[in-house]
């Protein structure tokens, strides 16, 4: 009985263990239930409609980069990328598909850290430009059973010109930037977008960069593509027509080779940009990429600082070419006129220190004209210091000193104009008549831009209207032009005198130009004092400028040239002479070729076809 | 009467008899016949009888006949019927050991030719799926063959092993819409990438329509891949066509022509070079062992693949215009920038003779005097 009794109870136990097992079961499943259906029902659905519908990119092919006669500057080409999909992503697949398509495993890792904001859904671009190499082993890999993560797609990618032509003016691509993404040019834009960084790809990005397309696939559970269920084609971008001329260009890239520094060549009658180079240059391609390769680490760690566009950028002495405008500012001022004469004994002395000529003899009795001519520090010294810096700096301001010149580029330097609210505002410091002294041959706390000395002597020259300088073609500058009511003998002067720097007996006499009046001013600007270089037992050389326009009377090209450490600005007069030369040539062509159709006596064709020549 | 034939009845039969046989023998001898005519009578009574009968034993007797002799017909041709099957499977397993001796030879022959280190294995099974291309193999992980290796035979590639399991493997053939391997023509050295078609055709990817692809030109493996060593034949090309993006080339893959029984699973890949002509493609059915790799030609591992780079060099005006004031500035002896000499670049370009052509030079021809 005992023992019948035993099991009972342990019967009885045994069931109600089951049945509150089974209540606990039970409860466990509706809690998944609710979690899945009720609570997070949402999520799951998305979850699983993405699992089955994947969305590949489309990208827009940019839009070319054309210049003035329509030839082709920056193109497109058909290429394949490589997407890494994060839904399927294993960790494990990573170092070999790093292996396979040689890339930095620790690179690949940095880049998924840096899209780990972005939704997961979004494929990351981690190559470009495969190699048919790259194509076989990312075609050959992307399986379900290997690496499905893989995703090849088309895209149409930047062909630049190469050696580094024109690369600070077109500018390179990239992906954009967390701290770009804040500013509102870029607000658009998601992390891992392709944009302009630099020159015309950043200045006119939006015009460029065309609308991506996409494509989206149903996929199965092992993720084969199983059809398209449709598909927004890619908008691509606009061309843009700059008013680059490319021979000019070309003939300016090819004088500038071998040399450090920046030039730039305008026509001062419209602002229009007919060429601009800055040396040391970098290769576009290496650079318009999502890439951060060895080249990409080498440029931006370059000491040349390559990535500087010393045309726009560069702010250094202007040295003598700066004496144009303290000469129109004397005339204008009435404390000079045209026959008002100095004598040079090689230097002077003002305010109890010695100011040397750059011609130790002297220059001897020297009036305007002559004082341009063989740049004659002490003139100039003494016109400083007879008109005093504020009257400099008024008709410096007037020619665009001291001020950005609104070039459609960005990061465009405005230069210092020094005056004495300058000096008190910015160093908190009384100005000294020595300063003026300084300043009114170019150095001292003034600096300029190559572009900002174009855009003023080429104002200068077409007698005092300064049009904003701009790159694109067939639309108006940013700002309007600026008129200054000079006093056009004044300007006539002036002129006279940097005719005779090239055409008499100047600075510059290598740099005439056969069959064109060019007229144009040397410049040697001191980069470190004397007296520096004597405590350091250093030699610097100085920076060679020149500025120019032709033909004497209505220019209608200025060219600025720095060429830093070219020791003398004549050195600098012979590359703004190839420049004039080459547009000089090009009109002669062009004219023959209207005048005679069909006449092929030049040396030079078109090579694209391009109507220019 | 009746009274005298009863009477005489005797002599009435005899005298009957006697007559009939004296009427009987001069029918006999008017007929002039050398046959008694009651055997004539006899015959003729008796012939349809027994020819009645005789036909119906002869029926009877030969349908039993026949019947036994159909009977024995058929016994004998069950027997020979088994014994024309037991040859035939006799004969057909025998074609089987003669093709497969000839595989296995042609197998070893390249494996011992071939520098990569490969495995036989043979197929056991075919895998599921509507367009699913995949064999089952009776070689796995012990015996060395692990996820992504290569499959291949004297013929051609056949796949890539996509699982491994101790005592088998999966390989995903060439012709499974998700395959992909890398290949290079033998003619023309145009790098592509080879896709399934879930057919038995295979899809030359990524070649530009500007390419010269011929059709009968062979592909092989370029090593591109990572996957198949550089130099194994994939097939030869049935159809090449102008496509929208790409050129559109099909190939008809060699390594499936003998059907598939025996593989070999390349365990570490060694690349060839590429031979000039597909040994034994489009010779008979027998298999034939792969001609030896050309002399000149150096091994070199599979890791050590170098990264192509297109071949296209891509410019644009620029360049060319770029290219053009170089020359006029070497022409004319000028160096941009530098003082000295002022380029002109309106100079006619310098005219350039071109090399007179070396001909022979004829005979003098005879000099006539005038006359």
């Amino acid at each position: 009985m005992r023992f019948l009794r035993d099991e009972s109870k342990f019967a009885q136990g045994k069931i109600a263990f089951l049945q509150y097992l089974s209540v606990g079961v039970f409860l466990l499943i509706l809690g998944g239930y609710w979690n899945l259906q009720i609570r997070n029902e949402e999520i799951y659905s998305l979850k699983a409609e993405r699992n089955r519908i994947k969305a590949l990119p489309i990208p827009a092919p940019r839009g070319k980069i054309l210049d003035r006669d329509k030839r082709v500057i920056v193109d497109n080409h058909s290429s394949f990328s490589v997407l890494l999909s994060r839904e399927t992503l294993k960790e494990e697949h990573l170092k070999p598909i790093a292996e396979g398509l040689d890339l930095d495993y620790d690179e690949l890792l940095a880049k998924l850290k840096r899209h780990r904001a972005r939704p997961k859904y979004q494929a990351i671009f981690i190559k470009e430009e495969l190699t048919p190499a790259e194509i076989a082993f990312v075609e050959s890999h992307r399986d379900p059973d290997t690496y499905p993560e893989l995703e090849l797609i088309h895209t149409e990618r930047r062909v630049y010109p190469e050696s580094g032509f024109g690369a600070h003016l077109i500018g390179y691509v990239g992906e954009v930037s967390e701290s770009e993404l804040n500013l509102a040019d870029f607000a658009k834009y998601q992390q891992g977008d392709l944009v302009g960084k630099t020159g015309i790809e950043r200045q006119y990005n939006d015009l460029l960069a065309g609308v991506d397309g996409q494509r989206q696939v149903l996929v199965d559970n092992k993720g084969n593509e199983r059809r398209t269920l449709g598909m927004k084609p890619a908008v691509p971008g606009k061309p843009v027509e700059l008013t680059i001329d490319l021979d000019v260009q070309t003939v300016m890239e090819l004088a500038m080779d071998g040399r450090r520094g920046g030039a730039v060549a305008l026509d001062p009658r419209n602002g229009e940009v007919l060429a601009m180079v800055s040396r040391p240059g970098f290769n576009l391609s290496s650079l318009s990429s999502r890439e951060r390769n060895r080249q990409w680490r080498e440029i931006f760690s370059n000491p040349e600082k390559p990535l500087l566009n010393r045309a726009i950028q560069a702010q250094m002495a202007p040295g003598s070419t700066f004496k144009p405008i303290v000469a129109l500012a004397a005339l204008e001022s009435g404390e000079i006129t045209n026959d008002t004469s100095f004598g040079c004994g090689g230097g002077l002395n003002f305010f109890g220190r010695y100011f040397h000529c750059h011609n130790k003899k002297g220059h001897g009795a020297t009036t305007l004209k002559k004082a341009l001519a063989q740049s004659c520090d002490v003139y100039f010294y003494n016109v400083g210091n007879k008109i005093g810096i504020d009257k400099i700096a008024e008709y410096a301001k007037i020619a665009g000193f001291g001020a950005k010149t609104g070039i459609d580029l960005p990061a465009e330097a405005e230069g210092t104009l020094p005056s004495s609210k300058w000096k008190i505002r910015a160093l908190r410091e009384k100005w000294y008549g020595g300063d003026t002294i300084s300043v009114a041959i170019g150095q001292g706390y003034l600096t300029s831009t190559p572009i900002q000395l174009a855009h003023a002597i080429g104002g200068l020259a077409i007698g005092g209207i300064w049009h904003t300088p701009h790159l694109l073609k067939g639309e108006p500058a940013s700002k309007p032009a600026r008129k200054a009511d000079l006093n056009l003998d004044h300007v006539r002067f002036v002129v006279d005198g940097m005719c005779e720097v090239v055409n008499g007996w100047g600075t510059a006499t290598n740099s005439r130009v056969p069959g064109v009046e060019m007229c144009g001013k040397t410049g040697t600007a001191q980069t470190v004092s004397n007296e520096y270089q004597k405590a350091r037992n250093i030699h610097v050389k100085d920076n060679a400028w020149f500025v120019a326009f032709a033909p004497r009377v209505n220019p209608e090209i200025a060219v600025a040239v720095l060429f830093e450490e070219g020791e003398h600005g004549n050195l600098a007069g012979t590359i703004a002479r190839d420049v004039v030369k080459a547009h000089f040539d090009k009109k002669a062509r062009k004219d023959m070729s209207q005048s005679q159709p069909g006449a092929a006596t030049a040396g030079l064709q078109t090579p694209a076809g391009g109507a220019g020549n | 009467m009746d009274g005298f034939l009863g009477r005489y009845r005797n002599l009435s039969v005899l005298v009957i008899v006697i007559m009939a046989q004296l009427v009987l023998l001069a029918v006999q001898v008017k007929n002039n016949q050398d046959v008694r005519l009651i055997r004539v009578w006899a015959v003729t009574a008796m012939t349809p009888l027994a020819r009645v009968l005789e036909g119906i034993r002869a029926n009877t007797f030969g349908v039993a006949g026949e019947y036994w002799q159909l009977l024995e017909v058929r016994s004998e041709n069950r027997t020979m019927k088994v014994d024309l099957d037991r040859l035939k499977l006799e004969n057909q397993y025998l074609k089987e050991e003669l093709a497969t001796a000839k595989r296995v030879e042609a197998m070893a022959s390249f494996v011992q030719r071939n520098p990569s280190k490969t495995i036989g294995a043979r197929i056991i099974g075919a895998g599921s799926g509507m367009n699913s291309k995949v064999v089952f193999i009776d070689r796995g992980s012990t015996s060395g063959v692990l996820k992504g290796m290569p499959v291949i035979t004297p013929d051609g590639i056949v796949g890539k092993v996509t699982a491994s399991y101790p005592v088998g493997a999966q390989v995903m053939l060439i012709t499974d819409p998700t395959f992909a391997c890398g290949v290079v023509s033998d003619k023309s050295r145009i790098h592509g990438t080879v896709r399934g078609q879930g057919n038995n055709q295979l899809l030359v990817d990524y070649i530009q329509n500007e390419q010269q692809v011929a059709v009968g030109e062979v592909f092989y493996t370029s090593g591109d891949d990572r996957i198949f060593p550089k130099g194994l034949p994939v097939g030869p090309v049935r159809v090449a066509r102008q496509g929208k993006l790409f050129k559109e080339i099909y190939l008809a893959p060699t390594a499936f022509e003998k059907g598939l029984e025996e593989v070999l699973v390349v365990l570490e890949g060694v690349h060839q070079q590429i031979p000039d002509l597909l040994p034994g493609a489009g010779t008979g059915p027998e298999a034939k062992p792969l001609a030896p790799p050309p002399s000149e030609s150096v091994p070199t591992p599979v890791d050590a693949t170098p990264q192509q780079k297109p071949d296209q060099k891509l410019s644009t005006d620029a360049d060319k215009l770029l290219e053009k004031y170089r020359s006029i500035g070497e022409q004319q002896g000028v160096r941009y920038g530098n003082p000295g000499r002022v380029p002109n670049f309106n100079a006619p370009p310098p005219v350039v003779k071109p090399p007179a052509p070396k001909t022979e030079t004829p005979p003098a021809a005879p000099v006539v005097p005038p006359n």
